[in-house]
């Protein structure tokens, strides 16, 4: 049984059994990796607290043959989500934990090296922990993960005419790339701003802990989820459960009640 | 192998309950068949009582056999105060301290964008109303130690604090009985954090 030993994200577990979780992970050098975590759900379990969705942690694990599950011998967390809680937002971030995982997830191939994917997923474990403005860390993501993936569409040309897209730009309905106003269509789509397309060029040469300065108002952040959320839809073939549950966090569906029942 | 049909239909039954493989599911059978007829009767008449008679509270959602539950009818209990916890069980653990006597309210679950589970999904609209009814002075968030459980309690006391009610966390560190030199860096930060005068 080879013992490997390597930098991971958890992405998500399921329970198994009376005690014991299956561990879904992206490591740094092998891939994405599913194990069983023996005694994980006993509350003084080695693992306690290093499982959490989105930790960066030393893991340990024993490959054996013909089994696709391997055994985790331990994981020593290096820098958990939980650390981002403390301000207002914190709903929110803890939130969007659950996506960025749900993204990862998705993409990562099994048992194939993309280290890339791996480092944008540990600095964004990194940039949420420094309580980065997490609406703004999302659409980075998105963009980067698209990006990573060869299917993110141009934001500097457009996509018809190839002239420049500096006025804004349009994703027209049923296509996934920007034209300019002058090629959108007469109606429908969705449109981007000038702002939100700045933002994705200055994204792409940014790290994610340095997005506090960039400038990405509340409309313009709205423009690239709705673009984005399409992108995603479109290259997965269905929605992430994550989005919809986000949505509902962030629109506080309770929160009229609350003033309604109040009065 | 082939196994008389009542005896596979058993292991199938079995084999649906949580934490029970196909070996668990028939050790558990053959168990079953070599019991006595009235202690078999028995266990299932518990397991067909237990589905006539508990139920979901219509005010705290916990499980009971009497609607409203033990605990929001109890005299001795503080209506004042509401321990919201995840899962009935988690009342169970609350209980066990002998030093708790409010009331529960049971969300039936915490949000998770993982699993697709959202606000709508819990029982969050009977907390509110509860509170908004008056009379409750302090709201105890005694959801999970993780991000599920985190990101649940922020969003309910987001909800809560305008309706000017007391919201309380409860503590979270190291174990009883554990060792510091065991604990990892998220539990220490916590236990730090929450640190008191003695």
């Amino acid at each position: 049984m080879p013992v490997h030993q390597s930098e991971a994200l958890i992405l998500r577990t399921y329970k198994l059994g009376e005690a014991d979780r299956i561990v879904v992970f992206l490591t740094k050098d092998r891939g994405k990796k599913r194990g069983v975590a023996k005694g994980a759900r006993r509350a003084r379990s080695r693992f306690t607290g290093a499982l959490e969705p989105l930790t960066r942690a030393d893991v340990a694990y024993y490959e054996r043959e013909l089994r696709d599950l391997v055994r985790i011998n331990y994981v020593e967390p290096l820098r958990s989500p939980l650390s981002a809680i403390d301000d207002v937002t914190s709903d929110i971030a803890l939130g969007h934990v659950g996506y960025f995982a749900e993204l990862i997830d998705e993409w990562a191939p099994e048992a194939h090296a993309d280290e890339r994917l791996y480092r944008l997923g540990a600095s964004v474990v990194e940039a949420l922990s420094g309580r980065a403005p997490v609406d703004r860390l999302a659409r980075y993501f998105e963009y980067w993960l698209l990006r990573l993936q060869g299917v993110y569409p141009s934001v500097t040309a457009c996509a018809a005419c190839a002239g420049p897209l500096e006025k804004g730009a349009v994703m027209a309905p049923r296509e996934h790339v920007y034209v300019c106003r002058g090629c959108a269509p007469a109606a429908g789509g969705t449109s981007i701003s000038a702002e939100a397309l700045r933002f994705l060029r200055e994204a792409a040469a940014a790290a994610p802990d340095r997005l506090a300065p960039l400038a990405l108002s509340a409309p313009a952040g709205r423009e690239l989820e709705t673009a984005h959320r399409r992108l995603i839809n479109v290259h997965l073939e269905k929605e992430l459960k994550s989005a919809r549950v986000l949505r509902e966090m962030s629109q506080g569906s309770h929160g009229s009640e609350a003033s309604r029942v109040r009065r | 192998m082939s196994r008389p049909d009542p005896l596979a239909k058993l292991i199938e039954q079995l084999q649906r309950l949580p934490g029970i493989g196909a070996k668990s599911a028939q050790r558990l059978a053959f168990y079953i068949l070599k019991t006595p007829r009235e202690d078999v009767e028995r266990l299932a008449d518990a397991m067909r009582e237990v589905k006539d008679r508990v139920s979901y509270c219509s005010i705290s959602s916990n499980i009971t056999d009497a609607d409203p539950c033990y605990f929001c009818t109890h005299p001795g209990r503080d209506r004042r105060v509401i321990c919201v916890v995840e899962e009935p069980e988690n009342v169970t653990a609350i209980e066990k301290t002998r030093d708790f006597k409010g009331t529960y309210h049971v969300l039936m679950g915490a949000l998770s964008p993982l699993h697709g589970v959202g606000p709508d999904d819990l029982k969050i609209k009977g907390l509110l109303a509860r509170v908004g009814e008056g009379g409750v002075d302090e709201v105890i968030l005694a959801t999970n130690p993780n991000v599920e459980g985190e990101a649940t309690a922020i969003y309910l006391a987001k909800l809560l604090k305008p309706l000017g009610v007391r919201v309380t966390r409860i503590a979270m560190g190291v174990p009883v009985g554990s060792d510091l030199e065991y604990a990892d860096e998220v539990t220490m930060h916590k236990a730090m954090e929450g640190r008191r005068e003695v």
